[in-house]
């Protein structure tokens, strides 16, 4: 489970956007996962404690009850059309060599890079996020990400290539290129 | 404009590869998390390792728990785990009470041997009381 919180702590940000209430959420789920699945194979732990983040920052929000902008976000776990008629995959070719990040010199604009990528991805419909999150931070695969959203393989693509379009759109209109 | 015609893997690829740099990206920022925030997260890991280790424990053996001052065997795996000490404690105390019974009705066929010589001996039984006869035993013994 090393390093394992980290990321964890991150995606709740991305969901909440609260610490407190992120780390709440890392730590309910890591408590719940040792206390009911402690004694299954380790191996089976990561899965297990994906499915029950998801399940507890659901739950986080089902506690908030209100109609405020985040909890209106959970009406993006339902399905919604994306317009526009670019084209995805012209934004997705690499435009610059991904070597030239690595210079020292250019970590101011990593940075920023990281920062917008962050605003950009909290501004991603909650399901499209999960499921992007899952696919490509988490690096499960498509029957494992769908296991732990409780969802068919087809949602998670279409999620997924969803939260792609909508990501590369918005970065390359805010001068990202990655 | 036209565009290129790309093939469903060749989309997919490009997919990927978008993914994974953006997944870099956010690689990059774990490093960079607030100190006391990165303190919290280890403080919660270790704490739900014990708490792993503590499941474990009570799943493969039952745990003693001190429950007003007086020690009681709690079962923490339901039935089964139950069922892992009360049978070996059943088994020792049916094998005990066998033993208890086989003992006492050897006991009882020794006396009831006893009883038979002594009703078929050409000697009565009250021979047995008189002292004079009692002496000659002893003697007898020593002898």
């Amino acid at each position: 489970m090393r390093g394992v919180e980290k990321r964890a702590f991150k995606r709740s940000l991305y969901h909440v956007r609260n610490q407190e209430s992120a780390l709440d959420i890392v730590q309910d789920s890591m408590m719940k996962l040792a206390e009911h699945y402690g004694h299954k194979p380790a191996a089976e732990l990561p899965m297990l404690f994906q499915r029950i983040l998801t399940n507890s920052t659901l739950d986080w929000f089902r506690r908030q009850k209100t109609q405020n902008a985040l909890f209106t976000r959970m009406g993006d776990f339902e399905a919604s059309e994306d317009g526009g008629d670019f084209d995805l995959l012209e934004t997705l070719l690499p435009d610059r060599d991904p070597d030239q990040n690595e210079n020292p010199q250019n970590q101011a604009d990593r940075a920023q890079t990281l920062r917008v990528i962050e605003e950009e991805i909290q501004e991603l419909p909650a399901r499209q996020r999960e499921a992007f999150l899952m696919r490509y931070w988490e690096d499960m695969d498509v029957a494992e990400t769908a296991s732990a959203m409780g969802c068919s393989h087809g949602s998670v693509k279409t999620h997924c290539f969803r939260a792609i379009a909508a990501l590369s759109k918005a970065l390359r209109a805010r001068g990202i290129f990655l | 404009m036209s565009r290129p015609f790309r093939s469903v893997a060749a989309s997919q690829h490009l997919m990927n590869q978008f993914g994974s740099r953006v997944a870099n990206h956010l690689d990059d920022a774990l490093p960079a998390l607030p100190r006391d925030i990165g303190e919290r997260l280890r403080a919660v890991r270790v704490q739900a390792l014990a708490k792993r280790r503590i499941s474990i424990t009570e799943a493969f053996a039952p745990a003693v728990v001190q429950q007003g001052g007086s020690s009681v065997l709690h079962g923490g795996f339901g039935f089964w785990g139950r069922a892992a000490y009360l049978i070996p404690l059943l088994a020792l105390t049916l094998g005990l009470l066998g033993i208890g019974n086989l003992q006492e009705q050897l006991r009882a066929s020794e006396i009831a041997d006893v009883d038979a010589e002594l009703l078929t001996s050409d000697l009565p039984p009250s021979a047995y009381t008189d002292p004079g006869f009692a002496q000659y035993l002893k003697v007898d013994i020593k002898n």
